[in-house]
């Protein structure tokens, strides 16, 4: 009861002196939303740095050395949105005298054009077309080979299967080196042998949780196979990923300590400038304890209500350019991290979400506990003798 | 010899008996470190204060006279001397045991800006009564007596600053006896009001006084207050000039 009833007195405080109230109110739903949405951004950035690399050919979770036994069918479990074959056959490719050692990827071209973006890489001529024995070459090995789109090529596996005739059907560059260079691929129809063992990319929906996926296939198939999450053959990635969460996190501590120092003025004129009624309140008979109670009721009653509607309109704010996103692309278009889009769409995690009200409900209690000590320490009749 | 004992020990219960119905300020001084150097704001004031009675100080602006009722209620403490209220030496008692006899025993009037200016009359009234534990219906049934007698009724809902000066000094008295204290301590509560409203409240804060039987401790300069109360003693420069009247 007499709990409740500092909690409610503190309530009608705040409620009967409107003015104050609401200008503390719209400093803490400012700052809350702005980082709510800055976080959310931050998270949105980090996605389409992750996206754009996975997307662009290896995905999620590779998969090594799978025998061919194991169907793509098994590999979908929960949250996996495609699996794609790939069979790399390392050889020679030639062309009028001039040879280049390359690895020939066989892959499905129809499920590699709904997931992977090399396709949208091609330079000169077309990406491989279903059904067709074609081959097509990155920049370099088409440059070593001086071929050009409509050449046979022959290529030669290394292993005793005798060499194929496939038409060159265009050149790619990604701009990424490790894709850029030797690197050559075909439908798997074209090879010519059969192959024992294939590669997966494995491909996740944005919420799914990467590392449980990997356990489960880790279970299944680990005797045989290797499997790798991004994280492990990306670490450059992980660690831009990570920096990018710490630089964000830093960020938002300093505006908060800024913001905070305008908050912890404003509350300090809040509190003091109502001195003489906590003074009158202790003539009363009100307990130092009490006295503390009814201040942080106020404030942190204050925080709730305006954190509530920042986290609200933050919220609003992320939804609004979820759908849409946020179009960088004049800034990242010489990124490797933005290689297939620089679009940015704006994601809510629980750090993005409760990151800013958590810090602004820390920042306003330690802003209160000056004011509130000075209340209870000064003597009543000063208290009353002064205004 | 043993019937000498028995007569002194029984002498020494009926004095800390009698001692529960005082007021008792003994020889307290307060000084203040000013600008203007040493002010002896009180120096030695002795005062005897019995249950039921009026006791009223008289002195001129600066006399001291805020500082003494200050001093009684706990506010603020002297430099040397006790003072005893009920037998409690209440400057003794720690921060929080003087707040818990505070809220039940005393009531405060001060010169003006008595009431908390976020609560309505109703509230501000309620508030002792609230601190003091009286359940629901007994404060509302105290709050809508005191608000009759104050005729101040169809005033419950106002706030503060929607109230005359006259108005709110009534309110402040209503909440410093709504929760029926043993002591009630008005400094110059009507300094700031005409003399006919002045006088009206003053009588109304005696006769109420009475019913309650609370002591009442007064301060002012206007020499009608002094008709009406029981005692009254004057004081200069921090100094006790004696009851003028008894
Ligand atoms: N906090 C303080 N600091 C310094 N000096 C003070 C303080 N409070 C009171 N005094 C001094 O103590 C003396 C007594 O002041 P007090 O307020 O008790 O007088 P008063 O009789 O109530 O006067 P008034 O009728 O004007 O209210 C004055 O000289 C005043 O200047
Ligand atoms: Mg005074």
């Amino acid at each position: 009861m007499p709990f409740l009833f500092w909690i409610k007195t503190a309530s009608l405080f705040l409620v009967r002196s409107r003015r104050s109230t609401a200008v503390l109110i719209l400093m803490i739903f400012s700052a809350v939303s702005t980082l709510i949405f800055l976080a959310s951004l931050a998270v949105g950035i980090n996605d389409a740095m992750i996206r754009n690399s996975v997307s662009l050919y290896s995905g999620h979770i590779s998969g090594f050395n799978l025998p061919v036994n194991v169907r793509i069918k098994s590999l979908f479990t929960d949250g996996v949105s495609n699996v794609l074959m790939r069979i790399p056959v390392p050889g020679v490719v030639s062309y009028s005298g001039k040879m280049a050692a390359v690895t020939l990827i066989a892959v499905d071209p129809v499920e590699e054009k709904k997931s992977t973006a090399v396709w949208k890489k091609i330079i000169k001529g077309k990406y491989l077309e279903p059904g067709k024995n074609q081959i097509l070459l990155s920049k370099s090995v088409a440059e070593q080979l001086n071929a050009g789109p409509g050449e046979t090529i022959v290529f030669s596996p290394d292993h005793d299967s005798p060499p194929v005739q496939l038409a060159l059907t265009g050149i790619y560059n990604t701009g990424i080196y490790q894709l850029d260079r030797d690197i050559a691929f075909c439908q798997i129809a074209a090879l010519p042998s059969k192959a024992a063992y294939w590669n997966a990319a494995i491909f996740l929906n944005d919420a799914a949780d990467k590392d449980l996926i990997l356990a489960g296939y880790n279970k299944a198939y680990l005797k045989k196979s290797l499997f790798k999450t991004w994280s492990d053959l990306m670490p450059d990635l992980k660690q831009l990923i990570d920096l990018n969460y710490i630089s964000m996190s830093i960020v938002m501590v300093l505006v908060f300590g800024v913001v905070s120092l305008g908050i912890a003025c404003a509350f300090s004129i809040f509190i003091l400038k109502n001195i003489r009624e906590y003074g009158i309140m202790k003539a009363m008979g009100v307990s130092p304890y009490e006295t503390l109670l009814l201040i942080f009721s106020e404030v942190i009653l204050l925080n709730l209500t305006a954190s509530f509607m920042g986290i609200i309109g933050g919220i609003a704010a992320v939804l609004m350019f979820q759908k849409t996103g946020i179009d960088l692309s004049v800034y990242t278009s010489h990124n490797q991290y933005f290689i297939v889009s620089g679009v940015i769409f704006p994601r809510l995690t629980a750090y993005s979400v409760w990151l800013a009200p958590c810090l602004a409900l820390v920042f306003s209690v330690f802003a209160a506990i000056w004011p509130a000590t000075l209340v209870i320490r000064t003597n009543t009749s000063r208290i009353l003798r002064s205004i | 010899m043993a019937r000498n004992a028995r007569y002194q020990d029984k002498y020494l219960q009926n004095f800390k008996e009698h001692l529960k119905e005082l007021i008792s300020i003994n020889c307290i001084s307060k000084a203040y470190r000013t600008g203007r150097g040493k002010v002896q704001a009180l120096s030695d004031i002795s005062l005897f204060v019995e249950t039921g009675m009026t006791l009223t100080i008289m002195g001129k602006s600066g006399s001291g006279k805020t500082t003494l009722l200050n001093c009684i209620g706990g506010l603020e403490g002297p430099d040397t001397g006790s003072v005893e209220c009920f037998g409690v030496d209440i400057h003794a008692l720690s921060n929080r045991d003087l707040s818990l006899f505070q809220r039940r025993n005393m009531g405060f009037v001060f010169q003006y800006g008595n009431l908390l200016s976020y609560l309505t009359v109703f509230e501000n009234i309620a508030f002792p009564l609230i601190l003091n534990g009286f359940r629901n219906k007994e404060k509302e049934r105290r709050v809508s007596e005191l608000l009759d007698k104050m005729e101040l009724s169809d005033a419950a809902r106002a706030m503060p600053n929607e109230l005359s000066g006259g108005e709110a000094q009534r309110v402040a008295f209503a909440r410093a006896i709504a929760h029926s204290p043993g002591m009630l301590l008005a400094d110059e509560p009507t300094a700031s009001l005409d003399t006919e409203t002045g006088n009206k409240l003053v009588k109304l804060m005696l006769t109420m006084g009475k019913d309650e039987k609370c002591t009442i401790i007064i301060s002012t300069h206007d020499q009608e207050i002094i008709k009406l109360s029981s005692k009254s003693s004057y004081i200069k420069d921090g100094k006790m000039k004696g009851p003028e009247n008894e």
